[in-house]
């Protein structure tokens, strides 16, 4: 199992739903996306599971790590979770101009995206 | 807290970033400030923007790139194939049409002009026939090889269609010119190996020098004449051009026009040479020989205008008009009792008669009219000419045969025919070439070689008949050596038909 190092801290809560946190501050590269998929991965094993993350902070998001990103993984649902409008802007750049696999949104506050993940339309 | 006059400095700074991004540095970054404000979402969505733009003009130069080197490709694929004979990848008239005119043109300028050789393949044909037109296609694409071994760089070497090539030296003296074609020449008649057979092929080929001032088709037309000089001439040799060739070629042209006309108005005849039985003097047969009474040269024989009918196409037309002609001259001997029963009148077919379309039928089809038997009349074709094993030829003979016609082969032993292919064929008579005839009195060796081709033909169970017989030793001799029958000089000439039957009444009388 890869260590996350202190990029980002990755487990698995009492609903079922995957928290991964990132540093505050990162510069999320290619290589840190391609981390961070294989560790949710490597959690999740043959099951999918609803993934949070928590983005605040994030200095910046690159093309790269956005393509990484855009490919299908074990998380049946993603919610983004930020508070400034960096983290908005940075979200919705995902969001809209890469491809998304599955249904994913952002969220300014956590126990909202708590709900969506675990709410009805759900897996 | 940011202050108001933070807030300033940082959109003043923005704008900067906006203004350097928009001079085409896509590549450049603001960096965001610790606050994560509105103003820091600004600078990082165009600081991701800008990443986007980037990727995407880079992206775009990529894909431009590419699509002109496949462009650049595909052009040079279309002047290949516009310019390059696909086949053998020589060049094809088209640019050797624009290398000679390039030669031409420098050779204005005081540069040595450049020489034209055309070359066609003899015995190309026979490859094609006897080993299919894949073999046929290797054969050429050797031959290619071999012709770009022996020129120089800058000179061009062309496949013109068919086995027809042509070399342009694009600057050559007389002597140089002469000595590319003679290492042209030993180059092709090295054998070739064509999957597990060996072919020769001989060249003929034309040279044509340049002197200044002469347009390029000129040239090529020239060395085209020169060649056919070189094929008349028996082929595989090396013609220079001279002018009074051009002068020969519209000859043959007028000679053409008027053999055309001579069909029309009846200015052919035949001629009959008897055909007779060693034993007994007793005629047999009657070789028919077509004649021309041209209007202004008077009596012409075959040699004069047979080798131009056939290149002219109308050797079909004639030989109809000789088989018809012959046909009906046996069917009134018949009638007239002039012949006795076993009579039989041999006609020459040329080889592309045999190979055009329904002769069997068309020959079936004379006899008929006329109420001739088919084992009334015997067709000859020279043996030199059968060398392929053309399906249709083999076709035509077989029908022919199978109806009872009588099928020769004429000027036997002058040709490099097999034992093998001897028993492909279905011939049931062969006629003795005169060179094996005559002289038997005086040469031994002869003698044997004579009685060792006849051993041949009679272990085939084939007939024979030596032509050529001009002398009473010569008869004896060959009757001697077990040929049952002879035709020459020593029973008469070719003679029209009235004459010969006078000849043989008064035999009878």
């Amino acid at each position: 199992m890869l260590d996350p190092g202190d990029d980002l801290t990755l487990r698995v809560d009492g609903d079922g739903i995957v928290r991964l946190t990132w540093r505050s501050a990162l510069r999320i590269d290619s290589a840190l996306a391609e981390r961070a998929m294989s560790l949710v991965d490597d959690l999740n094993g043959t099951t999918e599971r609803p993934l949070l993350v928590d983005m605040t902070g994030t200095a910046q998001l690159t093309r790269e790590a956005r393509m990484v990103f855009g490919r299908r993984c074990s998380a049946s649902r993603i919610a983004l979770v930020g508070r400034s409008e960096v983290d908005r802007v940075i979200a919705n750049f995902f969001l809209s101009v890469g491809r998304v696999p599955v249904p994913t949104r952002f969220f300014t506050s956590e126990s909202a995206a708590i709900d969506w993940l675990g709410g009805p339309g759900a897996d | 807290m940011p202050t108001e006059d933070d807030r300033d400095e940082r959109l003043a700074r923005l704008v900067d970033h906006v203004v350097e991004l928009a001079s085409g540095n896509l590549a450049a970054r603001l960096a965001p400030s610790a606050a994560s404000d509105r103003i820091d979402a600004v600078v990082v969505g165009i600081n991701m923007l800008a990443e986007e733009l980037e990727w995407l003009s880079h992206d775009l130069g990529a894909r431009v790139a590419e699509r002109t080197r496949q462009l650049e490709l595909a052009h040079r694929q279309l002047e290949r194939l516009a310019l390059y004979d696909p086949l053998t990848g020589l060049a094809n008239r088209t640019l050797l049409a624009d290398r000679i005119a390039r030669a031409v043109t420098r050779a204005e300028r005081g540069a040595t002009p450049p020489a034209v050789l055309l070359l066609d393949l003899d015995g190309f044909k026979s490859v094609n026939d006897s080993y299919g037109h894949a073999a046929g296609d290797r054969l050429l694409v050797e031959m290619a090889q071999r012709l770009r071994a022996v020129v120089r760089d800058e000179d061009t070497v062309a496949r013109l269609g068919g086995d027809e090539f042509a070399v342009v030296l694009c600057h050559a003296t007389d002597d140089q010119a002469l000595e590319v074609a003679d290492r042209i020449m030993a180059a092709l008649t090295k054998p070739v190996t064509v999957g597990d057979a060996t072919c020769w092929v001989r060249a003929s080929i034309g040279v044509r020098l340049a002197d200044r001032g002469q347009p390029p088709d000129t040239l090529l037309r020239d060395a085209d004449t020169a060649m056919y000089a070189a094929k008349a001439s028996g082929g595989g040799g090396v013609q220079l051009y001279r002018p009074a060739m051009h002068t020969a070629v519209l000859s043959r042209v007028r000679v053409a026009e008027e053999l055309r006309t001579a069909l029309a108005d009846a200015q052919l005849a035949l001629h009959y040479q008897p055909i007779v039985d060693l034993g007994t003097g007793r005629p047999v047969g009657a070789e028919a020989l077509v004649r021309w009474q041209h209007p202004i040269r008077g009596l012409l024989g075959p040699q004069e205008f047979i080798a131009v009918a056939e290149d002219a196409g109308l050797m079909v037309e004639l030989g109809r008009w000789v088989l018809e002609t012959a046909i009906a001259q046996l069917a009134r001997w018949r009638t007239r009792g002039a012949v006795a029963a076993d009579f039989t009148m041999h006609v020459n077919v040329s080889p592309l008669e045999f190979r055009s379309p329904r002769f069997a039928a068309t020959v079936l089809g004379c006899l008929a009219r006329h109420g001739v038997a088919a084992s009334d009349v015997l067709l000859e074709v020279t043996e030199s000419h059968l060398m392929g094993e053309d399906p249709q030829t083999l076709h035509a003979m077989e029908s022919l045969r199978a109806a009872g016609v009588g099928l020769a082969i004429d000027d036997f032993g002058t040709g490099y025919s097999s034992i093998g292919y001897l028993r492909r064929l279905v011939v049931d008579t062969v006629k003795i070439d005169r060179s094996l005839v005559t002289g038997l009195d005086a040469d031994p060796q002869q003698q044997r070689i004579t009685a060792a081709i006849l051993g041949v033909v009679a272990a085939f169970g084939l007939t024979c008949v030596a032509e050529g017989v001009e002398t009473l030793a010569d008869a004896e001799r060959i009757a001697a050596l077990g040929c049952p029958y002879g035709q020459g000089s020593r029973w008469g000439d070719p003679e029209p038909a009235e004459v010969i039957e006078g000849r043989w009444s008064a035999r009878l009388t």
